[in-house]
């Protein structure tokens, strides 16, 4: 117990001390500050800091002033608080940072709460993530929310898992560029189920020489 | 063979007087002088002189160069031994088909299970530079080049990431911020533009 205590006092002021070594002159001063007290809250509040992190220096690179990096950056605390609550009227148990960022990234995208929360009680974990990017790709190319969730559940009952809902999502927007309407699209593909064909490999030649970013990175990806 | 007399020998080496020989004796004497003097001529127009001569006409003359040599060696007919183990040649002539039928290695790193690889292309004609910059280099606009080969105005990358979503952009000519057009999902970059989106599926699926 005595060693936990010693190591939580230890490694909450190293990791703000690295947080700001990452922004130091890479963020205006004026915004260091307070991008540094909002990545604490964040950490007290058991919240992703990454995000925040990211923002602040997005906002530095793309030469933003020092008020609206703050702004974007307290947008962005405001937007996991929100994704956090969702998941716990859900009756989520303990969540992972990676379920907050995916269920806030899908609330930016025009998601309806109610939704997402109807997606996060449906599915399983591991498919949690890449239903939620299925369903705000389908809501982002005019497909009724609900309807798009129907599916993706119902794809999820005929054992589709993990990043083979997005190949649901894909089928459905291939559909539509074909002329079906969108009501004919979302039918055609559930008739499908679970066949639906999977995303085409890139080819090898197109990879080859692909290479690992140079920066390192704390980026903490979207499930 | 019939013993020379000794008499032949000494009218030979001129020690009595041929005059004082029996006839068939200066005969015999008349031909041997006769067949050496026929020797004498062959060897002198042969090698031009003694033997003496010959050898230290070989010390002088220069040494033969090494292309001169090599070139002598390949101009040369060779004997060659060719001892076969059919065991030994049959591995021999597989393992040759196998590196040659085998395709050649190419450049694609090793993916992890849990990687998988985002590819960008975009159009940029007259572009100077294309970079990527994205939630997966914190970034930085000047680390991952975007590339030209053929001058076309298609420029095209490909990165090793994690399995996930990510943000990003293209930054044109070092300074110019600009979405992926050809993108399948965009989101606010809460700075007034968008930013462009790409999940990464694994590698492994």
């Amino acid at each position: 117990m005595r060693l936990w205590f010693g190591l939580a006092l230890l490694t909450g002021p190293l990791a703000a001390q690295s947080v700001r070594v990452r922004l130091e002159g890479r963020v205006p001063a004026a915004a260091m500050a307070i991008v540094d007290s909002l990545v604490q809250q964040a950490t007290q509040e058991d919240l992703p800091t990454e995000p925040l992190v990211q923002k602040a220096l997005e906002g530095g690179a793309k030469h933003v002033s020092a008020g609206r990096i703050v702004a974007a950056v307290q947008l962005r605390l405001v937007q996991m608080r929100d994704a956090r609550t969702l998941l716990v009227r859900a009756g989520h148990g303990p969540f992972t940072a990676a379920e907050v960022m995916a269920v806030s990234g899908t609330l930016k995208r025009g998601v309806p709460g109610p939704v997402v929360e109807r997606l996060v009680v449906a599915l399983p974990n591991e498919s949690r993530g890449s239903a939620l990017h299925a369903e705000a790709d389908l809501v982002a190319h005019g497909f009724d929310p609900d309807s798009s969730a129907g599916l993706l559940v119902e794809a999820t009952r005929r054992s589709l898992r993990g990043g083979r809902l997005l190949d649901v999502s894909a089928a459905v927007l291939h559909e539509l560029q074909r002329g079906h309407t969108r009501p004919e699209a979302l039918a055609l593909v559930r008739l499908q189920l679970p066949n639906v064909p999977p995303a085409p490999k890139p080819p090898k030649a197109s990879v080859a020489g692909a290479r690992r970013p140079g920066a390192s990175s704390g980026a903490t990806p979207q499930p | 063979m019939k013993p020379i007399d000794p008499r032949v020998h000494q009218a030979l080496d001129r020690e009595i007087a041929r005059e004082g020989l029996p006839p068939e004796l200066a005969l015999q004497v008349a031909r041997l002088e006769a067949a050496a003097a026929v020797l004498g001529t062959a060897v002198s127009q042969w090698a031009g002189g003694s033997v003496e001569a010959r050898v230290m006409a070989a010390i002088r003359r220069p040494a033969p160069s090494r292309m001169w040599r090599l070139a002598r060696w390949l101009a040369a007919p060779h004997s060659v031994t060719l001892r076969i183990r059919p065991a030994w040649s049959l591995a021999l002539a597989a393992a040759v088909a196998l590196v040659t039928l085998l395709p050649a290695g190419d450049e694609t790193p090793s993916v992890g299970e849990q990687e998988g690889i985002a590819q960008f292309v975009a159009r940029f004609p007259g572009a100077n530079s294309v970079h990527v910059a994205g939630s997966f280099n914190d970034w930085r606009s000047g680390t991952i080049p975007l590339r030209d080969a053929d001058h076309d105005g298609v420029w095209r990358a490909a990165v090793v990431l994690p399995a996930g979503a990510y943000e990003y952009m293209f930054v044109v000519d070092g300074e110019r911020w600009v979405p992926d057009h050809l993108a399948d999902r965009t989101v606010e970059d809460d700075f007034g533009r968008e930013n462009s989106v790409v999940i990464v599926r694994p590698a492994a699926r």
